[in-house]
């Protein structure tokens, strides 16, 4: 056996033929076919307890397919934590990728910027309904001043307590940010079995409220640039806060540094929570839940007593993909996915809140359970940063790696925040 | 099961002894006919019987694999990929903005002592127990055999969830038994790698017991029976008589199950959820499929894929060089 | 053989041998049982927080829901496609392969064999990144031909590496006396060689058919949008969800996708281990 001359020179030739070739980039350029019949597919978040948004949907793509001969709808609910890989993937690949799909309203800067949303400005702003659109929600499809979609729905986290809990403890809803860490720690006491408050590590969205409320911000504008704000005192205090929750004496670090959004809800729809931190869109899940009847919701209270913590102003909204092959049955069911009676609907069947303002008063009107979310709402929300690069950092887990840093003791917060405020500016800065 | 052959050292003694196959057609395992030069020539006949090996492993894997180097050296992001941005050369950044992250180190070194634990734990568990089926009847050999079949043959993604269920802090078997309450074995980076190290020697031991335990019993019974009525201790038995036979085999084995340790995939990303708490359980394999496929970063994760690739050669080579050593033929 | 060797162990050694052997037999396939048990176990039985080995009421829920909620049944059918067709594409390849590296002399034998031996250590998953770009660019992404073909490359230089024993062995006089006898080479490939060869295949196969079987990430990477394009492994983590795993269904699925392998794996065992010493040897 030789390893000779031969070997490493038929690798050098192997090497120099195929070097012509370099990869390419997939043309998600925009289709030039408008195709009137086919199947439209379409993507959907799945939710907690997605039984009523199923039926909602499904109502909506019968009407679709009643109304535009020879089309089929196939939806796909995919969840949420592994959206970006999909998401990605369909980018990457037009001819698998979906013809609509909801997406938060973080990702559309990034999104945008991948080149894989449909400009719809024009069919958006002849939309009769589109009027009433809420501001806020309008920004969030909006990049540059073009539309990007059509808002699907708002979400505002408020805190849900158990009343049976607190009246059998003698305690009241909390007013403060200490009050509420002071309450979690003693149901914990009370009731070893129960999370005083339920949270998780990787649950951004009912962390970043702490943030806020301490004075702080994920990254402040500067001229267009954005710059990681982390790792500023006020936010350090915020985070000491909401990390304070991880413990035996709330929520064990072994149980809660893993959990999402989701995962916390699910906790105290089954009962093994006082308090989560949830959304209008989690009221579904649950009233479905074991403590039907049992609980109410507050708004997240902020660091002054009687003050209300600014929440994040999510939600999602319905896009339509640039490599779609049947733009206008696209955006037609895009239009009729996020339509003022779908959103009704939506209401109804899982408490997602309207994004159009008079069904939202409405909607107000009619289930008192809104009003927390409302005043929330009222009190004035926030936002991540408009850069593309957020949902790069959001997908890299940036910030759930900060918090489970902590919380594990693998290191401060002094030095956890600092290192996700330099993994934030890299990708800000990347992005430019 | 069709008894093996000494190897190489008492056969080349005696070269150009055609083996006469007895009875069945087949060929027994190892039976093979002395090292005898292949026949010259053929033409272009053994190109036509190669062609389409080389068309497949070129186009699937020799190209792949030079895409892989040529897309480490650009930056190559989602903007990239959908066209919205053009594709820039920029040389090594990926590999120096790679070697500059801390991450990078710890996961690197997560990965070597990982995949040296599991190898250790594979061979010692596997060899033990290759020399315990030549101890026993025929009853525990093949009940013992049997299991380690049933082990092997699940898949990796069964075996992790079972694992999975077996350690579970609420509903599995494992901390009852302990009497640990409701530990939580995937919190922990150490409880984390152990329970995912158990699931992969579990899976791995039992082609390293059977290849070992195939390579003992190919050591002709008489001459072991003629050693022990000489009187030499089991020590000197395995020193020189099974040693001798069984370090080609123990070579093979350790380099597989280097191989196939260090790029243990699948097990850690479901068994601690895509890398764990605070990515601490990060192997190199699925830290490289992070980068490029949740965040999106495919220049970097393609560097990262280089390194293992290299790291890989390099046991590969080292292999090669010991296999020379020893003078085998290929 | 190992009645002579018996005699030579002293009997007490040889008892707690045997307890061993069996005990360590109980713990490798307790894993197995648990999954089976999780399978069979209703749904109060399993989410106890007091698991008992046994169950007095076993009962198909958990496989009724497996095949219920999700196209099982298709997932199935699609991963048994994906195996099988690497299993007889590799076994094909790699046994024309085998004969032109074992039974002709020609210039860069060795060269091939060490890249062969080589390419065996690329590691797979390194190569997700551009093997997506090549299957987008080849349009097989969401089809069953992005799992088929890169499983094939990658199953064939083990295979080739592994046959390569077995051709070497089927005696050169029969190929001599197959000539002189006046058969064609192709005649003497497929008629001749090919049968005697079969117990390397089988061994080769099963290789082949475990990691085409097993792939996951492949799955997860490639097959992006059309479900009904997706393999046992990505309908398995359907019911693992993080929050509130239906261990019930996890370990129904599991059941079932273990179920074929261990059917594969007892047919050859015979021959798989008898074709590893013949690989590991040579």
């Amino acid at each position: 056996m030789k390893l000779s001359v031969r070997f490493v020179g038929l690798t050098a030739l192997a090497t120099a033929l195929v070097a012509a070739c370099a990869p390419q980039t997939s043309g998600t350029s925009a289709s030039d076919k408008d195709e009137k019949t086919g199947t439209v597919r379409v993507w959907l978040f799945q939710e907690v307890d997605n039984q009523p948004k199923q039926r909602v949907v499904d109502a909506v793509t019968a009407g679709f397919e009643a109304a535009h001969r020879g089309t089929d709808v196939t939806v796909e609910y995919i969840p949420v934590e592994t959206r970006a890989q999909r998401v990605k993937a369909a980018f990457n690949d037009p001819k698998s990728a979906p013809d609509v799909i909801e997406y938060g309203n973080t990702d559309t800067a990034g999104y945008v910027r991948d080149g894989g949303l449909a400009d719809v400005t024009r069919e958006f702003n002849a939309w009769s309904e589109a009027k009433d659109t809420d501001p806020t929600a309008r920004q969030s499809v909006t990049v540059d001043g073009k539309v990007y979609g059509a808002p699907y729905f708002v979400g505002v986290r408020a805190l849900y307590y158990r009343t049976d809990v607190f009246r059998e403890l003698g305690l009241r809803a909390p007013k403060s940010q200490a009050e509420l860490i002071s309450t979690a720690k003693r149901i914990r006491a009370a009731k070893p079995g129960l999370y005083g408050l339920a949270v998780g590590g990787a649950y951004t969205y009912g962390a970043m409220p702490f943030i806020w409320a301490d004075g702080g911000d994920l990254a402040t504008d500067k001229g267009g640039a954005y710059a990681s704000a982390i790792d500023s005192p006020a936010a350090r205090r915020g985070i000491e806060a909401y990390t304070s929750l991880f413990g035996d004496d709330n929520c064990p670090a072994a149980k809660c540094a893993g959990m999402g959004g989701n995962d916390t809800v699910t906790a105290f729809a089954s009962g093994k929570a006082a308090m989560a931190i949830g959304g209008d869109f989690s009221h579904a899940a649950v009233e479905a839940g074991r403590v039907k009847g049992k609980y109410a919701v507050v708004p997240l209270p902020g660091v002054e007593p009687g003050s209300i913590a600014p929440a994040f102003a999510g939600g999602n909204n319905i896009g339509v993909l640039k490599s779609t092959s049947h733009r206008t049955l696209a955006v037609d069911l895009m239009k009729r996915l996020a339509s003022k009676k779908t959103q009704g609907e939506l209401f109804d069947a899982m408490g997602f809140l309207p994004t159009f303002t008079d069904v939202r008063q409405q909607a107000a009107v009619e289930k008192p359970y809104v009003k927390p979310f409302v005043r929330t709402l009222a009190a004035g929300t926030r936002f991540v940063p408009a850069s593309p690069a957020w949902a790069q950092i959001d997908s890299s887990l940036v910030l759930p790696t900060m918090f489970q840093e902590i919380v594990s003791g693998r290191k401060d917060v002094a030095a956890a925040s600092a290192d996700a405020a330099k993994k934030m500016d890299d990708a800000f800065g990347a992005a430019r | 099961m069709s008894r093996l052959t000494a190897p190489s050292g008492a056969e080349r003694a005696e070269p150009r002894r055609v083996r006469v196959v007895h009875g069945s057609s087949r060929p027994r395992g190892g039976g093979r006919t002395p090292d005898r030069a292949p026949r010259p020539s053929g033409g272009w006949t053994p190109w036509l019987y190669l062609a389409p090996a080389l068309l497949v492993l070129g186009g699937l894997l020799a190209y792949p694999v030079y895409q892989l180097g040529l897309i480490s050296f650009l930056e190559y992001t989602q903007a990239q990929v959908s066209g919205g941005e053009p594709t820039r050369f920029r040389g090594l950044a990926n590999y120096t903005e790679l070697f500059a992250d801390d991450q990078f180190w710890q996961v690197l070194l997560a990965t070597v002592g990982f995949a040296a634990a599991c190898v250790v734990c594979t061979l010692a568990v596997g060899c033990a127990l290759a020399v315990l089926l030549t101890r026993v009847r025929a009853v525990p050999r093949l009940a013992l055999l049997l299991a380690a079949l049933g082990a092997w043959a699940t898949p990796t993604i069964t075996g992790s969830t079972v694992w999975l269920f077996l350690f579970d802090p609420d509903f599995g078997p494992v901390d009852r038994l302990l009497g640990i309450g409701d530990f939580s074995w995937t919190y922990g980076r150490y409880s984390a790698f152990l329970l995912v190290l158990l699931e992969v020697v579990w899976c791995s031991f039992p082609f390293v017991m059977v290849t070992v335990y195939a390579g003992i019993r190919a050591v002709p019974a008489e001459i072991l029976e003629a050693a022990a009525l000489d009187g030499a201790s089991q020590w000197r038995i395995w020193r020189s008589v099974l040693a001798p036979v069984l370090r080609p085999i123990l070579v093979i084995v350790t380099v597989q199950s280097v191989i196939w340790d260090f790029k243990v995939f699948t097990q850690v990303y479901v068994m601690t959820g895509g890398g764990g708490i605070a990515g601490q359980n990060l192997v190199l394999n699925v830290y490289a499929y992070q980068k490029a496929f949740a965040s999106s970063q495919y220049g970097l994760g393609s560097a990262i894929g280089v390194v293992m690739l290299l790291i890989l050669l390099a046991i590969t080579l080292g292999y090669l060089r010991l296999l020379r050593r020893q003078g085998e033929e290929l | 053989m190992s009645a002579v060797r018996g005699r030579t162990v002293r009997r007490p050694w040889r008892l707690a041998a045997e307890a061993t052997a069996l005990l360590v037999a109980a713990v490798v396939a307790f894993p197995l049982y648990w999954m089976l048990l999780g399978a069979l176990k209703p749904a109060g039985e399993i989410e106890s927080t007091e698991p008992r080995p046994w169950t007095a009421s076993p009962s198909p829920a958990s496989f009724r829901r497996v095949f219920e909620q999700q196209e099982f049944g298709r997932y199935f059918v699609n991963s048994l496609v994906v195996a099988v067709s690497v299993v007889i594409a590799s076994a094909l390849i790699a046994f024309l392969a085998a004969t032109a590296v074992t039974r002709f002399r020609f210039r860069f034998r060795t060269t091939l064999l060490i890249m062969f031996l080589v390419a065996q250590m690329v590691p797979v998953e390194a190569l997700t990144i551009p093997l997506f770009f090549l299957m987008r660019d080849l349009g097989q992404l969401n089809t069953l031909g992005s799992l088929i073909l890169p499983h094939i490359a990658f199953s064939l230089p083990f295979a080739i590496w592994m046959l390569r024993g077995f051709v070497k062995a089927v005696p050169e006089s029969l190929e001599e006396a197959a000539y002189l006898d006046g058969a064609s080479r192709a005649r003497f490939l497929w008629r001749i060689l090919l049968p005697l060869v079969l117990p390397g295949l089988v061994a080769t196969s099963v290789f082949s058919f475990i990691s085409a079987w097993n792939d996951f990430l492949f799955a997860k990477s490639f097959i992006i949008s059309d479900t009904s394009q997706s393999t046992l492994p990505m309908a398995l983590l359907v019911f693992y969800k993080p929050d509130e795993p239906d261990w019930g269904g996890v370990m129904a699925a599991s059941t079932v996708m273990t179920v074929p392998v261990l059917v594969f794996f007892v047919l050859v065992q015979r021959r798989l281990v008898s074709g590893l010493g013949g690989a590991v040897k040579d």
